[in-house]
């Protein structure tokens, strides 16, 4: 952004968000390098503003509760490996949005997101801006050198292109992070997220059109294609999101281990199995889907799980 | 001595390849105290040969190394008479040679002179390279990549060249969305055939200064340098800045990263005196933004313009003269960001980029 660009974005982010938002939003920690941008390309307006829409969706479309946020540590590195699900990949900004509203101090969590939208103009700059770098081993370990929270979905675009009949059944479980996790020490917060299936439902998969676009795979749900870029808006399904406590594999196994297939597969389908778990646990406690109830002003993020409510 | 090594730079360079016992290089007179003794603790000054020394980075480097009393004597060498901006220094400091790398007898002689022998040289920092997009054809590429060869194999053949610094850029690196943000030395190079030539080129002139990594006796630094900015210093970067009106490319904005000159020459001057065996260093500025804050800090309008519109508005303003600019050969550059590595640098050079662009200084020394 320009300096004119950045005033305007202050000035709307102090029109637009409560006293404790902005207050955050001005000072999460932020590795300035003389010109505004991070290491990966973060600016704090260009964040700003994304949450100001994305907090927006979190409070009052999708009504986010969340519980164990104590789990994420408040400094140094750690991996979130949430499952993966609903066409879009909502589900990884509303975890981002979670943490950064309800971890004290807040902390942006630096999304590994797809490489095949790093072609795309505008998504391309919006992403890097916000904070999501795009995946590559590289990067990862570079985020994590610096002591970066990283957020990745270990299925990939596996875990989005699944059918609805298949929702909230893990696909397999990539195993470079445990690579990292444990040549690099880090702590992995396995974390559910219930709700991202439903918000687009993908009743098939058109995989030669998804060829033909070039694209990893083409949904039809119940409101796309036919209602055009419209019917590719999400549902206001409830999300209910948990963090679990940090898996500390490498106070087991040295780095070595990282080198030994076995052993990164196995504790690759561990982390899967834990997340699977919490997921069923989280969807056997969810009373309903949409929970009509939560909407409206009235009642900000729900009920029920002890969750921390929003600041008013 | 002024290098004084720390031990993490001595098991650096120990882990690098093993290395023969280095004494001194001969020093002033060929004493020929040549042998183990007084190996480590630094050795006696370096001497140095620069070879396109009439380039902008060569006219620093040799006046800069000329003045620096941790460095030997340094001889210049290009083709045709003496620059007049080479005429200040020190005559017992500093000698150029006319030599024309495109003529291997006189490359040949210039190993042979007996300044070359009588001063010691033992360093050779190869500048002598063509990089510009209009610059092409069968003179530039022999220049570039046979010169290249043809001077290592000088080098190699005389016995007395301990070092060889080779000056690359990063415009050797391949890009691609799937690159990440930074790129180590292992990176993928650009092996696209529809490169530009000078680029093809650069990554030959590498692949031969590598083929020599493992040679006994002859270390081959390959120094990356990130975009230079400066007065005279050519350069995409340099051109693209020195628009009054810059255009980017629509939707993208990548982070990029500006070296100064004096950050340059510590780097090359690092490379000399620093006991690093063989190896590619990247050397990045102090300065990282995006184009767009770049061309604001230098007091430029930036225009966003879709990819193909952009093309033709680049060539249009080139055909007139407004820039000097390629934007065919920088596309991919303008999209995706590609940032160095300096892990290698910092840990076994001990560089450290110390000196930010001063935008008004460079649009004031422009004109």
């Amino acid at each position: 952004m320009t300096q004119e660009g950045r005033r305007i974005a202050w000035k709307l982010a102090e029109r637009l968000l409560s006293t404790d938002d902005l207050r955050d939003v001005r000072s999460f920690a932020f590795q300035d390098m003389g010109y505004g941008y991070d290491p990966f390309g973060m600016e704090r307006e260009s964040a700003a503003l994304t949450y100001v829409v994305f907090a927006f969706l979190h409070r009052h479309w999708f009504r986010v509760e969340s519980r164990g946020i104590h789990n994420v540590p408040i400094e140094g590195p750690a991996l979130l490996t949430p499952n993966h699900g609903g066409v879009l990949p909502i589900d990884g900004s509303m975890l981002a949005i979670d943490v950064f509203k309800r971890l004290d101090p807040p902390r942006v969590v630096r999304y590994i997101v797809d490489n095949f939208a790093a072609g795309f103009p505008f998504i391309n700059t919006f992403l890097v801006r916000a904070g999501q770098v795009f995946g590559d081993r590289k990067n990862v370990e570079d985020l994590v050198r610096h002591g970066e929270l990283v957020g990745l979905f270990p299925e990939g675009a596996k875990g989005t292109g699944k059918l609805f009949r298949e929702r909230y059944r893990l696909r397999r479980f990539n195993v470079g992070f445990i690579e990292i996790a444990l040549r690099q020490r880090v702590p992995i917060v396995p974390v559910s997220i219930v709700g991202s299936e439903e918000q687009a439902p993908m009743l098939a998969n058109l995989a030669p059109l998804a060829r033909l676009f070039g694209v990893p795979y083409f949904p039809v749900t119940p409101t796309f294609p036919h209602l055009g870029p419209l019917g590719l808006l999400p549902l206001p399904a409830k999300y209910h999101i948990t963090y679990e406590t940090p898996l500390r594999f490498y106070e087991e196994y040295p780095p070595a281990a990282a080198d030994d297939p076995v052993i990164v597969r196995m504790l690759a389908d561990k982390v899967q199995v834990r997340v699977q778990e919490m997921l069923d646990e989280a969807r056997a406690q969810r009373e309903s889907v949409f929970d009509v109830g939560s909407f409206g002003p009235g009642s900000p993020g729900g009920n029920g799980h002890g969750n921390l409510t929003h600041p008013a | 001595m002024a290098t004084s090594r720390t031990p993490r730079e001595t098991a650096a360079a120990g882990t690098t390849r093993p290395r023969t016992a280095r004494g001194g290089s001969g020093g002033r007179g060929t004493d020929g105290q040549r042998g183990t003794g007084g190996a480590h603790r630094g050795h006696p000054k370096r001497n140095v040969l620069i070879t396109g020394v009439s380039s902008t980075v060569g006219r620093h480097l040799a006046m800069h190394l000329a003045a620096d009393p941790r460095v030997g004597f340094v001889l210049g060498t290009a083709p045709g008479p003496r620059p007049r901006f080479l005429a200040p220094l020190d005559p017992a400091r500093f000698l150029y040679i006319p030599t024309d790398i495109l003529r291997p007898r006189q490359v040949r002689d210039l190993f042979h002179r007996p300044e070359f022998t009588e001063h010691g040289i033992d360093t050779v920092v190869h500048l002598a390279f063509v990089s510009h997009p209009n610059l092409r054809g069968r003179k530039v590429h022999r220049l570039n990549v046979e010169g290249t060869k043809g001077l290592l194999d000088r080098c190699m053949e005389s016995g007395r060249v301990r070092k060889f610094v080779f000056k690359s850029s990063d415009a050797v690196y391949k890009l691609d969305p799937t690159t990440p943000v930074y790129l180590d030395e292992n990176a993928d190079l650009n092996h696209d055939p529809l490169a530009d030539q000078w680029i093809q080129d650069r990554v030959a002139a590498e692949m031969i200064c590598r083929s020599r990594m493992d040679s006994q006796g002859m270390d081959v630094v390959i120094l990356r340098f990130a975009s230079i900015v400066g007065r005279n210093v050519g350069g995409q970067m340099n051109a693209y800045f020195d628009g009054r009106v810059v255009f980017r490319a629509l939707g993208y904005d990548p982070l990029l990263n500006l070296v100064h000159m004096k950050d340059v020459i510590e780097a090359i001057r690092l490379a000399i005196v620093t006991d690093t065996g063989s190896g590619i260093f990247n050397i990045a500025g102090a300065d990282t933004a995006t184009v767009s804050t770049f061309a604001e800090m230098n007091g430029r309008r930036c225009i966003a313009l879709p990819d193909p519109l952009l093309e033709f508005v680049n060539r249009a303003m080139r055909r007139v003269g407004l820039t000097d600019y390629y934007y065919s050969v920088d596309r991919d550059r303008m999209r995706y960001t590609c940032l160095l590595d300096t892990t290698r640098a910092r840990e076994i050079l001990g560089y450290q980029p110390t000196r930010t662009i001063e935008f008004a200084e460079y649009r004031g020394l422009e004109g």
